[in-house]
């Protein structure tokens, strides 16, 4: 019986020990880091906002008026506009790990090179400069303007593809990204480069 | 009948019970039962929330509709567990003759009381977490997968940062939160397990937040959400308040990159809500990933990531190759290959801190040799009685 008594005390001891850690505040004194962006982030608009100080980082305002562009689905495509951060989503007929999304952000947004970076390096690609930039850029005429257009494709066994879109519109910029496993990604590109060419402003506001 | 008589009926009678095979039975069934629901209960819940609901619980709760409570349906996992933990080791103590001739299956019992013994320290004190390292990097923490902090980071030093982990239960509670070390409090002003964030329009309610990026931003709460693969866009209010001197209301949420700060008495102060860290007092970096594929095909075949262990502490620099059931065991930490990305350049190494990490071994190799020591007793003594037959005969 004693040793019953002993042996259920101490299961129930440790279990209590586990489920009483306490949240506590942590401290801990590292060496300087490089400022990161955190894991998780979902859209341009909240990766291309610089580090700054209070009121340094103004949110970016909703596309509005004449700003605003539009464009023609291909067959089978649906969207959903969500009007927050991400402007909106697309959904391509297209099985597989594949994300379409239409961002919009104020002003040049950081700039073209810098974007174009930023998404090489979400599929492991090194920097490029402004002459490989260039040399990169495909320059697609719609009826909203001129729109850059870059596709890179990562190396590797489990290769990751991006193609995407960069237009000015009435003081935003606008980003209009495909991205994803580089096999969905290919076989939905040519209806993706459809939908660039028929951006257009939308008259009707 | 005495009272002293009919106290040592009850015990003599809860004796019974606990040393009953039936009891055993019983507790196998329902543990049965429970690995069934805990699989079917994934598809909603996902792996984490069922494991913890039916397994690595006391009692599992069930709402009740329309009421907004809830009533414990069945025993959890871990009440079945200590009830046959006990059964097991009361039933040997009272019923399994302490000799030579019983040693075997006194070392599988003893087995098996490790073997929960282990599940019980494993569900009290493992903590898993992840390292994502691109190649070239080199970071020194872990990430929490599960559990954010509000990390509030004094980046006034120019060699060293004061990181003050705030964790996600302290938001969830609100009220004021004092910061050790610091002269700020933390007034929470609302929590959000899971929230979209969008830009405010003019249909949204008056923000609570007067400083930084949540002025323009409206925050609508959501569900959260029970698949392993998707996390929660989670969200507070939080208003630092100083020498009697408030810095205004924030937003902060792990979806928002951009860091926010304010200055109190010469000292800049971050903050950011993000994947709660643990630092370590070591630095690890990712030299090469490699994936290999069997050739002419895309069948994987070994995924490895070369890191660079490096300890000033210990004087310790090495290489150490990770790869699939190869983990790096460091410091208490075993840091397996979990996952990659980025085109290859991202490698993804599950951390796991488990003290109890040996004794599920230890109970397997006991209950083996256990059963090795009982069949070698019983073949023997089977021989001997061939034996003494043949020469009877």
């Amino acid at each position: 019986m004693n040793v019953k008594a002993a042996s259920s005390a101490a299961a129930l001891a440790l279990l209590l020990a586990g489920g009483c850690r306490r949240d506590e505040v942590t401290h801990y004194r590292v060496p300087k880091e490089k400022e990161e962006a955190p894991a998780g982030l979902t859209s341009a608009a909240v990766t291309s906002a610089p580090p700054g100080m209070a009121g340094d980082v103004p949110p970016p305002p909703p596309p509005s008026g004449a700003a605003r562009l539009t464009w023609t689905l291909p067959s089978g495509w649906t969207q959903s506009l969500t009007g927050g951060m991400r402007y909106a989503t697309l959904k391509t007929p297209v099985t597989g790990k594949l994300d379409v999304s239409v961002v919009v952000l104020p002003g040049p947004a950081g700039g073209e090179l810098a974007n174009v970076n930023r998404w090489r390096n979400q599929i492991g690609l090194p920097p490029l400069d402004e002459a490989a930039m260039a040399k990169a850029r495909r320059t697609v005429s719609t009826k909203a303007g001129p729109l850059a257009v870059y596709d890179f494709t990562s190396d590797g066994q489990q290769k990751s593809r991006v193609v995407a879109g960069l237009a000015e519109a009435g003081g935003s910029t606008w980003f209009l990204k495909m991205t994803g496993d580089e096999q969905p990604v290919s076989a939905a590109r040519a209806q993706f480069l459809r939908l660039l060419e028929s951006l257009r402003l939308d008259d009707a506001s | 009948m005495t009272t002293q008589a009919s106290l040592k009926s009850v015990a003599r009678t809860l004796l019974d019970v606990l040393t009953s095979l039936k009891l055993t039975i019983v507790c196998l069934a329902a543990l049965m039962v429970l690995v069934v629901a805990c699989t079917l209960a994934q598809v909603s819940l996902g792996t984490y929330g069922a494991v913890n609901q039916y397994i690595r619980s006391f009692l599992v709760w069930a709402e009740v509709p329309g009421t907004g409570w809830s009533v414990a349906v069945f025993p959890g996992g871990a009440l079945v567990g200590l009830v046959l933990a006990a059964n097991l080791i009361v039933a040997q103590g009272r019923r399994l003759e302490l000799s030579w001739r019983k040693a075997g299956l006194w070392i599988v019992h003893a087995g098996l009381i490790l073997l929960f013994a282990g599940e019980f320290a494993t569900s009290a004190f493992q903590v898993e977490s992840r390292l994502a390292i691109e190649q070239g990097q080199t970071l020194n923490f872990v990430e929490r997968q599960r559990g954010l902090e509000l990390a509030v980071v004094d980046v006034t030093d120019p060699a060293h940062d004061d990181v003050y982990g705030v964790p996600e239960a302290l938001l969830a509670r609100g009220g004021d939160v004092a910061v050790p070390g610091t002269p700020l409090t933390l007034r929470v002003k609302g929590w959000y397990q899971n929230a979209e964030l969008v830009n405010r329009g003019p249909a949204d309610p008056p923000t609570p937040a007067t400083a930084g990026v949540g002025v323009g931003v409206a925050v609508r709460e959501m569900p959260p959400v029970t698949s392993d693969d998707d996390m929660n866009r989670s969200a507070a209010y939080v208003e630092p308040v100083a020498g009697g001197r408030s810095y205004g209301t924030w937003l902060v949420s792990n979806v928002l990159g951009a860091p926010q700060a304010f200055i109190h008495e010469g000292r800049t102060y971050r903050l950011q809500l993000r994947q709660q860290r643990q630092y370590l007092p070591y630095a690890i970096t990712l030299k090469k990933f490699s994936h290999d594929v069997y050739p002419g095909t895309d069948i994987p075949k070994n995924f490895s990531s070369l890191v660079h262990l490096s300890n000033p502490r210990r004087g310790e620099e090495r290489d150490v190759l990770i790869y699939m059931n190869q983990p790096l065991r460091y410091d208490g930490k075993a840091f397996y290959q979990a996952s990659f990305g980025k085109g290859d350049t991202l490698s993804i190494l599950q951390v796991v801190d488990n003290p109890g990490w040996l004794i599920p071994y230890i109970a397997c190799v006991l209950v083996a040799a256990g059963l090795v020591v009982h069949f070698g007793i019983a073949l023997r003594r089977s021989m001997r009685r061939r034996g003494a037959a043949a020469q009877g005969a």
